[in-house]
């Protein structure tokens, strides 16, 4: 049950922005993860301000230079059905596609998507471990086949649960910030923060600080994109393994590669391995053999999850022999 | 069969003949209306939003409940302070172990009976205080404002280790609970007498029943009178489980519920938290709803327990099935709840074998205890003995459906004095199976497939099961009342699980008095205002309440002939009922309506008293079936799409179409959840709490898990002996071969045999790569 | 862990001065919209007491199906537990009440949400259609027919919320496919497993509608 809170719906920016400076007032977009977080107290906040009121946050918009600005508020079905998007960037639909079930993606929003709370059971569950402020990581131990391989330091071994945030982050975007002290830019790329600069954020952002849009930079020529996640399930579920692809082609050569894993990471996880792997070659059986070696060579799997290098591998060898099917087509 | 005047609501329907008093009824050579694939009775109530669930239910002054639960698997409870959440807004009554309305108040698990708050909790979610309060969250709030003082004791919720010299003691008398052993004729000389002897070990998980609507109930007392309106598949079983804690008589308690979200065996009986209700709205003085919340129902609610069973099983090359040996071990929980029961009855008798031996041995760990959940046990058999089937027919090189043919079974062999089956429809499932299933062109078909050597690999695959009951049988009353305009009541205890219970009956009612289904109202699932039925659980709600409400038809007929002789002055033999009318068979001039009938003018309203009479003395009725399986799995991925599933079952006549091919789909639905998804976590080298206990982490099957190509293909073997109606159980076996056919066909595609049930991707990475890397 | 738990629990609500403030910031809030903009004006304690003593209540206007209604909510409370439990309307069910069942599934501005994630004071100035109000009069509407006959449903307790997902659907694609409307249905689940006839139903209701 949610414990008790006062709920502020201002109308303008500069309002919300106001409201939520004090004390440690919570931002209510689609309120789809928020008020999972309230409810088994992993956000403590008597204030919830819900910038659901703010129209000018939603829509997808071209920028002059044939990138996209998302609107914060846009929910996930706007972003996977807006044909600007499709057109654009077909992986970030196919990424909004695939979040959670309809209804969810319905309500919940990109601002939201982006700066969601991890899903590891013993944090979502009544367990004070360290992303709480306890002393000791759970899931390192414990039951940990839904948890990370790489970047986890053995410290907190959280996946980051965010399906667009790769292929935003693939795609070089940026998120649009306004807070107390003005506005300012963050690639979508340094906005979560790895356990080992801080167990106990999410995002670099600070309190007061609201998303207001973010920014795609406008897609070059050749360039392939897509998202796959491998799942339990195939609705509802997120990520055991997945991957968001930004390849740049001349021909049937990669120019350059943008590889991040979804499922992967406390934060969305950048192989540069296996980028570095890929570009300037061609999709040869030889190349994707390297690549999907490269990707997994650094990886620390846990008790439980061993299984994932595996599946990285063959779920990242599928997706470049479809880059290179449709390359060819 | 007499042809008759019409009124609306008979027209067209010809009437069986009433047989004579005292004599049973002939069993129907055809219907007319059972079996037909008429939509649900109650169907406008349930999609219009009107239909009042327990959780519905809204009274004056209602107030709500909540219960605080022990987060540990085992500790005792030192101090409870309900200062402050006594103090709270809203709330209206606490009570824990301490209060005097808890002093005596014991709670039976089995044979084992206990405090209905015991300060020793020995699962995490046992019952350590109550509240209510004037909303939802108040109560929630108040809860949470309880404060306990716990002296954690160590645990074990690993049932595998349970039995280890070294681990705590669930209960004083230790850890295992039972062993039960079976044997017949001689494992050993049967193993000597094979080509073959293969052995394996094969996991399932503990599977959680979480029925859509959750566990709950209102209570409300009327004086000394409590009635309690709860989500439940028996109500009698509500109603003495109820009067027994709290030490009332049968007549002082009404548990009712029209409807209910369904159960799957978790709503059997009631919970703890009923009888807390109800203690609730006593101290309180007010209705209280209490709904366990989605996570409560995880710990509390009972589960299908996991199981470790090791197999050996020795065939000869002809098929012939020389010796089984089985062994299984698997936990009830905290307390006694049948842990592997019937785990190892498929081994026992669903194939021909002279010498099988079992072993089931029933432990006891920290976690929730277990309940009936749809075909105790037997899911679980079959995922091994089904896949072991599938082994043996491999090693001889025969067909996996001729070896299962071989080896029908026309007598129950595990039972005392193997006695035969009522029908076997087993024979028909397989072949009639395999002939709509296509299954050896497709067998061709996929390894022609297959041969294309990419990523994606199908296979088909089978299996076979009959289910232990599902015959049904005593008791059950039903009444049927006629009233003096003609309508009629159907007046019956058993609840309508989703089944189709209601609409059957109504059916069945209907064929007898030669009437519409649409004229008969029905009453059920009342202690107070229906007849004693046992719960809805076991495939026997429709084998025995069919049958008894043909007899209480027939005895209404009876009845109406006996009355309408007196006034037509002729011998009652000689008269015949009609539907609306009764004639007289000598000259059909002579007739009365039944509304004329004078001792229904008179007294308003006419009894038909029906009893469910026993079954067939020396025979078995059993349902069968066998399930077929084509999927396709990504080598790459380890993801599983499963393509097609066909469903054959015989049960019997079928009753209704329509309700008959829902629960086949259903099954299918559910033992694919059983197969590839759903497992209940134990954070077991920890803390041992549960880590899943929500619909995210413990997967369901969601429309996208399951294929758009299910078929369901009924064999419908006439079977007089069963009972008068000829059907026997559906709701079981249409969830017992369906993992153990996807695993057979995820070994086709793959050629890795899966032995842990769920087959997530997971798992099915985790085995392909290590066959890699072996 | 349980000190974790119970340790913010005197966090009740807002104080008269948040409440104030409450008050301050949303009245600009209401926009344009089919409703008379609610009211909110501080509530005397009299206004409260009787209902939902010692909470802090704010009344909101729930357009339910055509019909406004206003209620005293605590600004926690979720749609499902205000349709549910103070309106009474009880079409709409709980499942789980974490957005992992679909059982309370509803139209808002006629796109499929779970109510039970969705505050009530959230779904002021839209237009909420329940089971309930897919009824013209005591008939049926053609998804709630299309249900009936082809027996989507067993216990019936997802069957709203699947009604709603299917009605949301064809809200917006007159004619699915068979892939359309699998998707359009995974967001509901349905313990008795009655999919397959969900899926069915989901067809030929888009039938039914289209004449
Ligand atoms: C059952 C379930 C399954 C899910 N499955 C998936 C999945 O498969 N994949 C996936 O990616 N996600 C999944 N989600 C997560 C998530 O709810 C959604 O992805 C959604 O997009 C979150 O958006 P929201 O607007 O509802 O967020 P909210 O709940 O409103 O906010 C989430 C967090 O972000 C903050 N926030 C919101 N907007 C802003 C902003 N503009 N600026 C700064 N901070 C902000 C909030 O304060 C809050 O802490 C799932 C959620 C649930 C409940
Ligand atoms: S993985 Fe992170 S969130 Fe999970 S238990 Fe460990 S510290 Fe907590
Ligand atoms: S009750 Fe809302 S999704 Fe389950
Ligand atoms: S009909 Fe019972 S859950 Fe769907």
């Amino acid at each position: 049950m949610l414990p008790k809170f006062s709920y502020i719906r201002p109308d303008k920016l500069d309002q919300a922005v106001a409201q939520i400076q004090a004390g440690n007032a919570a931002i209510h977009a689609g309120g789809t993860d928020l008020l999972g977080c309230l409810r088994e107290r992993i956000i403590k906040s008597e204030k919830i301000v819900s910038i659901s009121g703010l129209e000018k946050l939603r829509g997808v918009r071209e920028t002059v230079e044939g990138g996209l600005r998302i609107g914060a508020l846009t929910t996930i079905t706007g972003m996977a059905e807006d044909p600007l998007v499709r057109k654009k960037y077909p992986g970030l639909a196919m990424a909004a596609s695939e979040v959670a079930s309809p209804q969810l993606r319905n309500q919940g929003t990109l601002g939201g998507n982006l700066c969601q709370k991890p899903r590891c059971w013993y944090y979502r569950g009544e367990f004070h471990c360290l992303r709480k402020g306890g002393n000791q990581c759970y899931a390192i131990e414990g039951e940990n086949q839904f948890h990370a391989i790489f970047g986890h330091d053995n410290i907190c071994v959280i996946t980051h649960p965010s399906d667009t945030a790769p292929v935003l982050s693939a795609l070089g975007a940026k998120v649009q910030v306004i807070g107390p002290g003005g506005g300012r830019n963050i690639a979508v790329a340094d906005l979560h923060v790895p356990p080992r600069d801080d167990v106990r954020a999410e995002t670099v952002l600070d309190q007061g600080e609201i998303i207001t849009h973010v920014d795609i930079p406008p897609p070059p020529a050749g360039l392939y994109t897509s998202y796959r996640k491998v799942r339990a399930r195939r609705s509802w579920d997120f990520a055991l393994a997945g991957a968001a692809l930004a390849l740049v082609m001349d021909g049937d050569r990669v120019v350059r590669a943008s590889i991040v894993f979804s499922g992967a990471a406390p934060v969305p996880w950048r192989s540069r391995e296996a980028e570095q792997a890929l570009a300037g070659n061609t999709l040869s059986d030889d190349t994707i053999d390297k690549v999907c070696r490269a990707a997994t060579a650094g990886a620390k799997p846990l008790r439980e999850n061993r299984y994932k290098v595996p599946m990285f591998r063959g779920m990242l060898e599928e997706e470049l022999r479809k880059a290179r099917l449709q390359e060819k087509a | 069969m007499a042809t008759r005047d019409k009124i609306y609501y008979t027209e067209g329907l010809p009437v069986p003949e009433t047989p004579d008093l005292g004599t049973q009824p002939a069993f129907w050579k055809k219907t007319d209306l059972v079996g037909k694939p008429i939509p649900r009775v109650d169907a406008y109530e349930r999609v219009s939003g009107t239909a009042v669930y327990p959780s519905d239910i809204l009274l004056p002054n209602m107030i709500y409940a909540a219960i605080l639960r022990c987060p540990h698997p085992h500790a005792r409870v030192k101090k409870i302070d309900i200062a402050e959440a006594g103090k709270m807004p809203g709330v209206r009554a606490v009570i824990t172990g301490d209060s005097k309305e808890a002093k005596g108040v014991k709670w039976k698990y089995r044979d084992m009976e206990v405090p209905l708050f015991d300060s020793h909790c020995r699962f995490e979610g046992e019952v350590v205080a109550a509240v209510a309060a004037d909303s939802w969250y108040q109560a929630r709030d108040a809860a949470q404002a309880i404060k306990v003082d716990y002296e954690v004791l160590p645990f074990v919720v690993d049932y595998e280790r349970s039995l280890d010299v070294s681990v705590p003691r669930v209960q004083e008398k230790g850890n295992l609970l039972s062993e039960d052993t079976y044997s017949r004729g001689d494992v050993e000389k049967g193993f000597a007498e094979a080509d073959i002897v293969l052995e394996q070990t094969y996991h399932t998980q503990c599977e959680l029943h979480t029925p859509l609507e959750l566990h709950g109930c209102v209570a409300n007392w009327d004086g000394d009178r409590l009635t309690v309106w709860e989500s439940s598949q028996g109500v009698f079983a509500v109603q003495s489980r109820v009067a027994e804690a709290l030490n009332l008589p049968l007549s002082k308690v009404r548990a009712s519920g029209h409807y209910m979200g369904g159960g799957f065996g978790s709503k059997l009986w009631p919970g703890k938290y009923t009888v807390i209700s109800a203690m609730l709205a006593r101290k309180a003085a007010r209705p209280v709803k209490m709904l366990l919340s989605r996570e409560e129902t995880y710990l509390c609610a009972g589960n299908r327990p996991a199981g470790t069973m090791r197999i050996k099983a020795g065939v000869r090359k002809d098929g012939t099935i020389t010796a089984i040996d089985f062994d299984c071990i698997g936990p009830s929980g905290a307390y006694p709840a049948g842990g592997v029961q019937l785990v190892d009855w498929l081994a026992r008798d669903l194939y021909l074998c002279a010498n099988v031996r079992t072993r089931g041995r029933d432990v006891l760990i920290n976690a929730g205890p277990a309940r009936p959940f749809r075909a105790p046990g037997h899911p679980q058999g079959a995922w091994a003995l089904e896949q072991m089937i599938d082994e043996l027919a491999k090693a001889i090189d025969m067909d996996p459906v001729q070896l299962r043919l071989k080896n029908v079974p026309l007598k129950s062999q595990a039972r005392e004095g193997t006695p035969p089956y009522t029908s076997t429809g087993l024979r028909q499932c397989l072949e009639k199976g395999a002939e709509k299933f296509d299954w050896q062109a497709s067998l061709e078909r996929i390894r022609k497939f297959n041969e294309q050597n990419n990523h994606l690999r199908r296979g088909i695959g089978m299996g076979a099961c009959l289910w232990v009951a599902g015959g049904g049988g005593p008791p059950s009353t039903v009444v049927i009342k006629l009233f003096r305009d003609g309508s009629i009541n159907l007046n019956m205890g058993a609840s309508d699980i989703g089944t189709g219970t209601k609409t059957i009956m109504a059916q069945v009612a209907a064929e007898e008095l030669g009437v519409q289904p649409a004229i008969i109202q029905i009453e059920n699932a009342d202690t107070a205002t229906t007849q004693y039925a046992t719960p809805s659980g076991g495939s026997k709600t429709v084998p025995t309440e069919a049958p008894t409400v043909r007899n209480a038809a027939i005895a209404l007929k009876q009845e109406l002939l006996a009355a309408a002789a007196e006034d037509m002055e002729v011998p009652e033999d000689e008269l015949e009922y009609i539907g609306d009318e009764i004639i007289w068979s000598r000259d059909a001039a002579k007739r009365l309506r039944i509304t004329e009938v004078s001792r229904l003018k008179k007294r308003g309203v006419m009894i038909g008293t029906g009893y469910r009479g026993p079954n067939p003395a020396d025979k078995v009725v059993n349902p069968f079936a066998a399930h077929f399986c084509e999927l396709e799995v990504n080598i790459l991925s380890g993801e599983i799409n499963i393509i097609r599933f066909l469903g054959v079952h015989d049960s019997g006549r079928v009753m209704n179409r329509m309700t008959f091919d829902n629960q086949v789909y259903g099954g299918i639905v559910m033992g694919i959840g059983f197969g590839l998804t759903e497992s209940r976590q134990l954070d077991e080298r920890q803390t041992g709490r549960l880590c899943n206990k929500n619909w995210h982490d413990y997967k369901l099957p969601t429309a996208m898990d399951v294929p758009l190509e299910i078929t369901s293909l009924p064999i419908e073997l006439d079977d007089p002996e069963s009972n008068n109606t000829g059907a026997k159980g559906l709701g079981e076996p249409v969830t017992i071969p369906t993992a153990a056919a996807i695993a057979n066909a995820l070994c086709m595609a793959t050629g890795v045999r899966f032995t842990r049930a769920p087959v997530s991707p997971m798992e099915v990475v985790r085995k392909l790569s290590e066959r890699k890397e072996g | 862990m349980e000190k974790n738990d119970h340790d913010d629990k005197q966090g009740n609500g807002y104080s008269r001065r948040g409440f104030m403030q409450f008050i301050g910031v949303g009245a600009g809030v209401v926009g344009a919209s089919l409703l008379s903009p609610p009211l909110r004006r501080p509530l005397k304690a009299e206004d409260v007491g009787t209902i939902f003593p010692a909470s802090e209540m704010v009344k909101v206007r729930l357009a339910v199906n055509g019909t406004v209604h206003a209620v005293l909510v605590e600004p926690r409370w979720s749609l499902l537990y205000v349709l549910r439990e103070i309106i009474g309307m009880t079409g709409t069910k709980i499942g789980c009440d974490r957005g992992e069942c679909g059982a309370c599934t509803v139209l808002i501005d006629d796109v499929p949400r779970y109510s039970c994630m969705t505050l009530a004071v959230e779904a002021e100035n839209r237009t909420i259609t329940t089971v309930e109000g897919l009824m013209k009069g005591e008939e049926l509407g053609p998804v709630q027919t299309a249900f009936v006959e082809t027996d989507a449903f067993q216990c019936g307790y997802c069957t709203s919320g699947q009604i709603m997902a299917v009605e949301g659907l064809l809200r917006k694609v007159e004619s699915p496919s068979p892939e359309e409307i699998r998707l359009g249905c995974s967001g509901n689940l349905c313990r008795c497993g009655a999919y397959p006839n969900i899926f069915a139903a989901a067809g030929k209701a888009a039938q039914l509608k289209s004449k």
